[in-house]
Parts: structure tokens; sequence; C-alpha cells
């Protein structure tokens, strides 16, 4: 891990991320605005799941997505950039690697809805109640992803890193 | 004023107390508080834009209750942070930049939301009101230009 950290400084593309005082603020500032996405997004449809927003068909509450997946490939790429930038302030922070376990989590639940229950919360229309594995399926995701957003904040200040 | 404020008790604790449950968590809530307002924001937003269009906007109501309470934890969390440092922030000209872009923003939503109710749209793929539109655009615009006010304050 130190080794790969300390190759990862010396590249030209990590140097130039620290010199270019912009760079950083920039992609913090496009970071925010990926997150607010995502959560807005990503956070009505698990509200749905869990039996709000009823009058709201499933399928509907699904169709802003591309607007949560582009703020996660937002923040994908400028979460990319810190790590490339200052791979040291991460590689021994816990904060980050709980992080990394809740996306991991947030993604490994998205993948098992999306093969197993979601076929059948498809059929869930207006005024319809969802199953009790669908309303599993948006508690861990609103609460992997807003995990996501905490351990990310507290970064900083959890360890020595920064 | 500020340097009063700042040596308040609870700025001290805000600004000094090594506890994770000072500044760092106060911090976290107003990016919780953030990520609320402009997601829910944003679903109404991007409804009032065409997608989603089989979803009634009456439907999205229950959002701006949500909107409300997570603005009270940011604005509650934004006095503390503000206060914790307050003859700094208070000479930040970004720090109204800010202010500004959250209270037009704010207008907007109000706007929006006397919008939706007005509306009262029939079931099934209606078209968004234009007005409708243009406050969406220009509410996604104010709030991504708040966050990058905000952002900016620890660094100009």
């Amino acid at each position: 891990m130190d080794t790969f950290v300390t190759w990862l400084q010396a590249t030209r593309l990590s140097q130039a991320i620290v010199y270019n005082t912009w760079i950083w603020p920039a992609c913090e500032t496009l970071h925010f605005i990926g997150l607010a996405l995502v959560i807005g997004i990503v956070g009505f449809f698990d509200l749905r799941l869990i039996g709000f927003f009823r009058r709201v068909s499933v399928n509907a509450a699904r169709e802003l997505m591309p607007f949560a997946i582009a703020g996660f490939a937002l923040n994908l790429s400028t979460g990319l950039v810190f790590l490339i930038g200052h791979p040291e302030q991460y590689a021994h922070n816990i904060a980050f690697w709980y992080k990394v376990g809740s996306l991991a989590l947030a993604g490994l639940n998205a993948a098992i809805f999306e093969t197993w229950v979601g076929a059948r919360t498809v059929h869930v229309g207006a005024g319809d109640d969802t199953p009790l594995s669908a309303k599993a399926f948006g508690v861990v995701s609103i609460a992997a992803w807003f995990s996501v957003l905490v351990w990310g904040r507290m970064l900083p200040f959890v360890g020595n890193a920064f | 004023m500020m340097a009063w404020l700042e040596g308040t008790g609870l700025a001290t604790w805000v600004r000094e107390s090594p506890s994770l449950w000072a500044y760092p968590t106060i911090l976290t809530l107003h990016t919780v508080g953030l990520g609320i307002v402009v997601g829910a924001s944003a679903v109404v937003d991007f409804r009032l834009l065409g997608f989603a269009r089989r979803v009634r906007l009456i439907d999205l109501s229950p959002l701006f209750g949500m909107m409300a309470w997570a603005f009270l934890l940011n604005a509650t969390t934004g006095i503390l942070l503000f206060i914790a440092d307050a003859t700094t922030k208070s000479r930040q000209p970004v720090f109204y930049v800010k202010l500004s872009l959250i209270f037009v923003a704010l207008w907007c939503t109000f706007a929006t939301r006397r919008i939706i109710r007005e509306g009262n749209p029939a079931p099934g793929a209606e078209s968004a009101p234009s007005k409708g539109g243009r406050l969406a655009v220009l509410s996604l615009l104010l709030w991504a230009g708040a966050i990058t006010a905000g952002r900016l304050m620890a660094y100009l």
C-alpha cells in the first residue's frame, strides 16, 4: 500500500492536481453538487420503496435515476482526483475505508435489488404498497448513502492524516 | 459584536472542543441538510423541466416539508459554524454571496410550491407550466451557486 501511495504521489498527474490551486476547490464543489443529486434522487426512490410517496408508481419514481447516475459519475471522477492528488491522506484513514465500505454496501444492495426484487416492484403502481423485501432494500440504500456522506465529511477529522 | 459572538461559550465550544461531536458533527449535519434541501429541490425541478412526467407534480408536495426541516437544520448548524469564526466569516464577501443566493433560491422554492398547489394538474402526463420550467432552471443554478460559494468560503 505505502509503495503504491509513494509511486502515485510521484506521478505527474498527482503533482499537477496538487500544484494547480484551483483544481481541488473546483472538484470539491462538483463533489458536493453530485452528492446532492445522489442523495435527492436515490433518496426519493428509496422512500417510495419504503412506502412513502405512495401515489407515485415505483416505475415513475425511478425515471429520474439517470440524474443520480450522472451525479455519481461526477463524484467518482472528482473523488479519484482527490485520491490521486493526496493518496497519503486516505490510505490510512479509517473514515475513508468506512466510506468505501458504505459505497460497496450501497452498490451491492442496488445490484441485488435490480436483479432479484426489481422485477417484482416494477408492477407496484400508484397507490400500491411495496413488498417487505423492497422496503428492506430501500432502508439499506438510504442508510448506506447517508453513511457515505457522513464518513466522507468526517474524513479530515478522523485520524491524523489531514 | 462579531468578536463578542466568537467569544461566547457556545462559539468557543464549537471551535475548540476536541470532541468529534463539536465542529466535525455540526459540519457533517450541515452537509446532510444540504443534500436533502438541494436534492429534494432537484427532484421537483427535474420534474418541472419535463422529466419523469408520469409523476404528478402534486404528489411531490411532501418533499417541501422535508426541505423545510432540512433547511431548519442547516440554518441552525450554519449559525453555529458562523459564530465559531464570526470575525473572519463576517468579513468574507463570498459569505454574503452565499447568503444572497440562498435567499433567492428560497424565494424560488416558495414560488414553485405555489405553482404546484395552484396548478392542481390532472392525472396522467401533463406538461409542466413554462413558468415552472423557468423557476426550475433558476432554482438548480441558484443552489449550485450557493454550494459553490459555501465551498469557496474555505478558500477565499
